[in-house]
């Protein structure tokens, strides 16, 4: 079998060739709906002939009718009215000898100048660095591989700098990783190259301190108002890299109940670093994130810009006792009865018998969850029926 | 890798199998040759794991450079002449009796020098080839593909054998390949590309059944030994 594999591997191997024929023009680069005419001129110590030879574009077999025998040995092909480049690396045009064989080939680049890049927007994180996103023109496909370059300079003074680090945050971004300068505004424009043009896009100027955005506020905590049941009290601290600078930050808390997809967002928080959450339903599970946006930041005019959210962070409301309607399972009056005594009981407990302090009504509720899920319930209800 | 904790059950071959996993594991354990030997059989048999793994991966890396050099070097029965220059890029195809009669020494070195180069050809191709994603495949590749060199290494000094001269710097890292041929046109260029990735995928194939018959060479008490544990 090895024996075998190794006489295909040899069978695959061809004789080398020097150049065999020469295609002109080499690697061309046209507009869209253009027209060209390209020739194959075998070598002279060839015993091809032109009529020997044909044309295939992207690997198909173009027209007889569009070549023309201009000598013994050279042969041409008219293209008309080229559409874009079916790929960035260029459409191949082959000449090719009567057996199919490649004699020489051509890339063709057939596009579209760039258009002037649009909606530059940038962040700062933390004041330390810079990233920059923006969007091709607006016709966007060029067909051309089309290069992008982020420039930068101080406003008055400086010279134009070059971004290095692309696609950080998307296929049109660049990151600026340091040396950047508070207190006088940058211009940043973008310049997209491609082999029929280059475009200029318009210049933003902007302030460091006006773009600012910052880590998610830390350390959510989210937990019950006492016993009511309508009430959940959200505390956090502000992100810790800019915690001495954050006097004016505004913070927003999104919170949605757990089989829901829908937020409820609380926009007027202002610079606290809590929050009590009202008008919620009893014995629900919510989710909720807060984010940080750190406005007026050494005296920014602007609004900076929110930060990502929080992990989200889970608690669940009181449910109440007395609750009448269709959620308590068979049973339930027994169980609810049952359950006010036994938390009548444990707060007697933890008053009168110390080293008990592990015992609350909160123990009494996990076992009934455990219960369910180990489908006794039925049972155990029964067991516990008075 | 043996998982020791929790394998020990009552029987023999539990006891059995954490002891061979304490002697793998042991770092400081001096110089047997029966440990010697039980390191070089798993560098070998590292090494064919990542030629497999690697052609596993240029089959899909392949796929996407072909498609972004387009039609018809994407179509499957595609056989351009391999052109003068084509002919640097070192080749796997070799006469079967020379094959077998190689020395590990010289099989070993066969497969460090054709990696090397054609790691520095494959860090030339293109930069600003297709996608953002292709390039990071290509990237991923390579690092993939520096790995094996690494391990191919790593085999011949624990056998004793010299590095082949003159290609250590290939292994090293930086990616301007001064023994890459500058392609006349682009289109000679993509042809350059396709013979390239066709070579890799010649030599991973090759290097399987070079790796597998250099682990069949390793002692036999190793052997029984890895045996034995694996099949725990």
């Amino acid at each position: 079998m090895l024996a075998l594999l190794l006489l295909c591997l040899r069978l695959l191997r061809a004789e080398p060739l020097a150049y065999p024929a020469v295609i002109s023009p080499q690697d061309p680069t046209l507009l869209i709906g253009s027209s060209l005419t390209a020739t194959c001129t075998v070598s002279a110590d060839s015993r091809l002939r032109a009529e020997d030879l044909y044309w295939t574009l992207n690997g198909r077999r173009l027209p007889a009718a569009s070549y023309a025998a201009l000598g013994a040995t050279t042969l041409s092909v008219a293209l008309a009215r080229l559409n874009g480049s079916k790929q960035q690396s260029g459409d191949n045009l082959v000449c090719h000898s009567r057996d199919g064989g490649i004699l020489a080939g051509s890339c063709l680049y057939v596009g579209l100048p760039p258009e002037k890049p649009v909606n530059i927007s940038c962040w700062s994180k933390n004041m330390k660095d810079l990233t920059c996103k923006w969007a091709p023109g607006t016709e966007g496909e060029t067909f051309l591989h089309t290069n992008y370059t982020l420039k930068y300079k101080l406003r008055w003074y400086g010279r134009d700098n070059t971004c290095q680090e692309y696609h950080t945050a998307g296929p049109y971004s660049c990151h600026i990783p340091k040396d950047l300068a508070l207190f006088t505004p940058y211009e940043i424009w973008v310049e997209a190259s491609n082999r029929l043009g280059v475009a200029v896009s318009d210049v933003v100027m902007l302030d460091i301190l006006d773009v600012v955005t910052t880590d998610p506020p830390a350390d959510v905590h989210v937990s019950r108002v006492g016993d009511l049941e309508d009430q959940l009290s959200v505390r956090w601290s502000s992100p810790p890299a800019l915690k001495d600078f954050l006097f004016q930050a505004k913070y927003q808390i999104q919170y949605r109940v757990e089989d829901s997809s829908e937020w409820k967002v609380v926009d007027d928080v202002g610079n606290q670093t809590s929050c009590r959450l009202a008008g919620l339903r009893p014995g629900t599970v919510y989710f909720v994130q807060v984010r940080c946006n750190p406005f007026g930041i050494y005296g920014s005019k602007k609004a900076g810009i929110w930060s990502d959210w929080s992990n989200p962070t889970a608690a669940s409301t009181p449910r109440s006792e007395r609750a009448a309607g269709g959620c308590e399972p068979k049973g339930g009056e027994q169980n609810t009865t049952l359950r006010r005594e036994l938390k009548q009981f444990f707060g007697w407990v933890k008053k009168h018998a110390y080293g008990c302090s592990n015992l609350s009504i909160k123990l009494y509720d996990q076992w009934r969850v455990w219960l369910q899920k180990s489908h006794k319930t039925r049972n155990q209800v029964g067991a516990t029926r008075r | 890798m043996l998982n020791v904790a929790g394998e020990i059950s009552g029987d023999s071959w539990g006891i059995f199998a954490f002891l061979c996993a304490a002697l793998c594991n042991l770092p400081a354990v001096p110089a047997l040759n029966g440990t010697d030997e039980l390191g070089t059989g798993q560098s070998i048999q590292k090494t064919y794991d990542l030629t497999r793994y690697l052609e596993h991966q240029l089959r899909t890396l392949a796929g996407t450079y072909l498609n972004y050099l387009g039609p018809p070097f994407n179509e499957p029965d595609f056989n351009p002449p391999r052109l003068a220059w084509a002919e640097r890029v070192p080749s796997a195809t070799v006469d079967f009796d020379l094959w077998r009669g190689l020395t590990d020494n010289a099989r070993l070195a066969a497969n460090y020098r054709a990696y090397s180069r054609l790691l520095c050809y494959l860090r030339g191709l293109d930069g600003q080839a297709g996608t953002a994603e292709l390039r990071h495949s290509l990237g991923h590749f390579c690092s993939s593909l520096q790995g094996l060199v690494v391990s191919i290494a790593g085999v011949m000094s624990s056998l004793g054998y010299p590095l082949p001269a003159g290609t250590a710097a290939a292994a090293a890292g930086p990616p301007a390949p001064a023994g890459a041929p500058a392609s006349p046109n682009d289109f000679l260029k993509k042809m350059d590309d396709f013979w390239l990735l066709k070579e890799l995928q010649t030599w991973l194939w090759r290097s399987a059944k070079d790796f597998n018959r250099l682990k069949k060479k390793v002692p036999p008490a190793v052997v029984t030994l890895r045996l034995e544990a694996q099949g725990f």
